[in-house]
């Protein structure tokens, strides 16, 4: 395989927008989705019963159902009902709702695994639930959900790719594009490839640094 | 401080009146009426399972109960009777309520992110709104009190059982409650740890601390506790000071779980 | 919605299945082999495995069905959309699976395998007899949910032409210019195919328990 680099430098200032454009997506995506998901998994814990029922079909349906049909769906369904939407924009939302439904179940799963009693202890001392949420709850729990909330977010990455399905002007569809003009499309999507594994495992390593920095309260000392 | 057997600074810290709690269909309490004096220890003992724990959970309003009443320095914690019958109080009501009364758990219940002064000045800061300075300065020395000040920056999985407990009472004093309540706080530790905690509390007492303490150590409760309360099958079956409840002729009840709970110190009292 | 159209969808469902199905299979077995493989004490088998599982583990989906589909012709193997689409969904989960596999071997108490050693069991039948149905057991939820991953994940080749649920309904979506109901049937379809395996797989885990709670 010879790469052809005086091509690549043609090409280049196009790669680099269409990379913008996928970090851009993911990195709002997974802020959105953690936040969406945040608000659903703490109204299911302390809302009343039918909204958590509701939030969790909302949660089922997303996960049980592919991101590329979901994306179909508001793409091509939503104009039918008053949503029209560009390609990012929907590309955005399809990504933030899909994502939120598994960062809620994260977040669901970090509650459960504070023990009830440390709870207690912030009841006792006169905190208010928010205060006991936000000071005890959160913090604890920060550790033991880190490395689900990274695997999810590098998830959340690698679906970006499925936006260039609907035309998103991400680096998979430059790429496409790129290789079907030049026919070198393996060279290309090897590139690509290589793009998104080096993404990941940096992603993946900043993770792990994260949890090290983290967890420091976890080891017994002496 | 009051010398034993003197009569303490006055009156009833908590009083409980017909309380009644349920889990489902199975009643756990059944209707509980107990005066906890103040600047002294009270003592609940009773077999596993007789409602011990959901009593003193109740005290803290961890646990709600089905009827009946707590007043805490006359104020009712929780619920209140009206005309139109027993009403929920606002939460902001019921914090207040319960701002004076401390909790030490069996499972010490450290916050393992934060360091033990961490642990001592959360409340100081997030509840009370101090400081950082002025909570540290008093978080020090709340932790001095219980000789832990040199550990002050260990995090929780860095200390044995029994400094744990002693940084949880710790916590708890550092809010400044009228009344401690301690849950079996020495059960989950080894034997060997036992003493530096049941010190502690024995220091706590003799400042005149009003507490109410569950425990199986029958040894302390003979010794520090001004009254003592038996429990079984979600009532209380015999109150009194210890000399009355331990002194021969005992309940049949009492024989029986003295016999099987023959731990340390119960041998004293034989 | 009518019959013939929905009769179509869940035809195309069936080959969804089918495609998910196979690929699972395979990549089970393919996982097996990379994980103990990535466990080996020889770094010249380990970091190869580990490699490879990084890689098919960092790499979207999508762009590996793309290469594949542009690789195999490139290098002279013609095959159709079906094969090129197994292949793609067998490489991807297999890596996912030998991740699985790794920490479920990892976590078979040594204590069952020197108890095996003390029976006179070789180190061939220890794996076969005891590590592999343990790690196997062990990793049973997260097959589940791999199973499910992979039935989702399966709608990517509708990209590269193979005429399965996905592509069946986008192209009665632009056929009948009525997409809503299209993909919401088709969504449909999915969530019935992962809820019940979801529900298999349960089932399966109270058998795997060997009578215990
Ligand atoms: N949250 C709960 N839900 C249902 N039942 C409960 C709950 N908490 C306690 N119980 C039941 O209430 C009864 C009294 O429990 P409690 O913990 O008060 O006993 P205890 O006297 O403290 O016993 P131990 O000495 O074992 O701590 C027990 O039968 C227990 O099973
Ligand atoms: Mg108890």
């Amino acid at each position: 395989m010879t790469v052809d680099w005086g091509l690549l430098a043609e090409k280049l200032p196009d790669v680099l927008a269409a990379s913008g454009v996928t970090v851009a997506v993911w990195a709002a995506s997974a802020v959105l989705g953690v936040a969406l998901g945040a608000a659903v998994a703490v109204a299911r814990r302390f809302g009343p019963r039918p909204v958590d029922l509701a939030l969790k079909l909302f949660v089922e349906v997303l996960r049980g159902s592919p991101f590329l049909v979901q994306l179909f769906l508001l793409y091509f369904g939503g104009p039918f009902i008053g949503l029209s939407l560009d390609p990012i924009p929907a590309g955005l939302l399809a990504l933030t709702l899909y994502g939120s439904a598994y960062y809620s179940e994260i977040v669901r799963a970090g509650f459960a695994a504070v023990p009830a009693g440390h709870v207690e202890a912030a009841a006792c001392l006169g905190f208010t639930r928010a205060q006991t949420v936000l000071r005890i709850q959160v913090p604890e729990m920060a550790v033991l959900v880190l490395p689900a909330l990274v695997n999810m977010t590098v998830l959340l990455l690698k679906e970006t790719a499925v936006l260039s399905v609907i035309t998103v002007p991400e680096l998979t569809l430059e790429i496409s594009a790129i290789g079907s003009e030049t026919y070198r499309f393996v060279e290309a999507l090897t590139l690509l490839a290589l793009f998104y594994w080096g993404l990941v495992e940096a992603c993946g390593g900043l993770g792990r640094l994260a949890e090290a920095r983290l967890s420091r309260f976890r080891f017994a000392g002496p | 401080m009051t010398a034993p057997g003197e009569s303490a600074a006055g009156g009833t810290a908590l009083s409980v009146r017909g309380l009644v709690k349920r889990f489902g269909a199975h009643e756990v309490l059944s209707g509980i009426d107990l005066d906890v004096p103040a600047g002294r220890v009270t003592c609940l003992i009773g077999p596993s399972g007789s409602g011990k724990s959901t009593l003193l959970r109740c005290m803290a309003f961890l646990e709600e109960a089905g009827a009946g009443t707590i007043l805490v320095g006359g104020e009712p914690l929780g619920f209140a009777e009206t005309p139109q019958g027993r009403r929920r109080l606002p939460p902001a009501r019921i914090r207040a309520v319960r701002a004076s009364i401390g909790m030490v758990f069996q499972q010490f219940n450290l916050w393992p992110h934060m360091t033990a002064l961490g642990n001592v000045t959360e409340a100081l800061r997030v509840v009370r709104r101090m400081g950082r300075a002025e909570a540290e300065a008093k978080g020090l020395a709340q932790l001095r009190k219980v000789g832990l000040e040199d550990r002050a920056g260990h995090y929780p999985a860095q200390l044995s059982g029994g400094q744990q407990q002693r940084v949880a009472i710790a916590r708890s004093l550092a809010l400044e409650p009228r009344i401690m309540l301690f849950d079996e706080p020495t059960s989950s530790l080894d034997p060997e740890l036992t003493g530096e905690v049941l010190d502690v509390m024995r220091g706590l007492a003799a400042d005149g601390m009003t507490m109410v303490v569950v425990s199986h150590e029958i040894g302390f409760a003979a010794s520090v506790g001004e009254q003592v309360a038996f429990l079984d099958g979600g009532r209380i079956l015999l109150h009194g000071s210890p000399r009355d409840v331990f002194g021969k002729p005992r309940h049949p009840r009492l024989e029986r779980f003295l016999d099987t709970y023959l731990d340390r110190g119960a041998a004293m009292l034989a | 919605m009518s019959l013939t159209l929905l009769a179509l969808l869940v035809r195309a469902a069936g080959l969804t299945v089918a495609i998910s199905g196979v690929s699972i299979a395979l990549g089970l077995a393919l996982g097996l082999f990379v994980s103990v493989a990535s466990l080996s004490r020889r770094r010249l088998v380990s970091v190869p495995a580990r490699v490879y599982v990084s890689f098919f583990r960092g790499v979207p989906l999508l762009v590996q069905l793309l290469l594949i589909y542009n690789l195999l012709p490139a290098a002279g193997i013609d095959v159709p959309g079906v094969v090129a689409a197994v292949v793609g969904l067998t490489l991807c989960t297999s890596a996912y699976q030998a991740e699985n596999l790794r920490g479920g071997f990892l976590s078979v108490p040594r204590g069952l395998l020197e108890a095996a050693d003390m029976a006179g069991l070789g180190a061939v039948q220890q794996f076969r007899r005891i590590r592999v149905p343990i790690a196997v057991a062990l990793t049973l939820p997260t097959l589940v949910s791999e199973a499910i991953m992979i039935l989702k994940a399966s709608s990517l080749v509708s990209v590269v032409g193979v005429v399965e649920l996905t592509r069946m309904a986008q192209d009665l979506a632009s056929s009948t210019y009525r997409p809503l109901p299209m993909f919401a049937t088709a969504g449909a379809l999915y969530l019935a195919i992962d809820w019940t395996v979801a529900g298999l797989g349960h089932a399966l885990e109270r058998r795997a328990r060997w009578g215990r709670a």
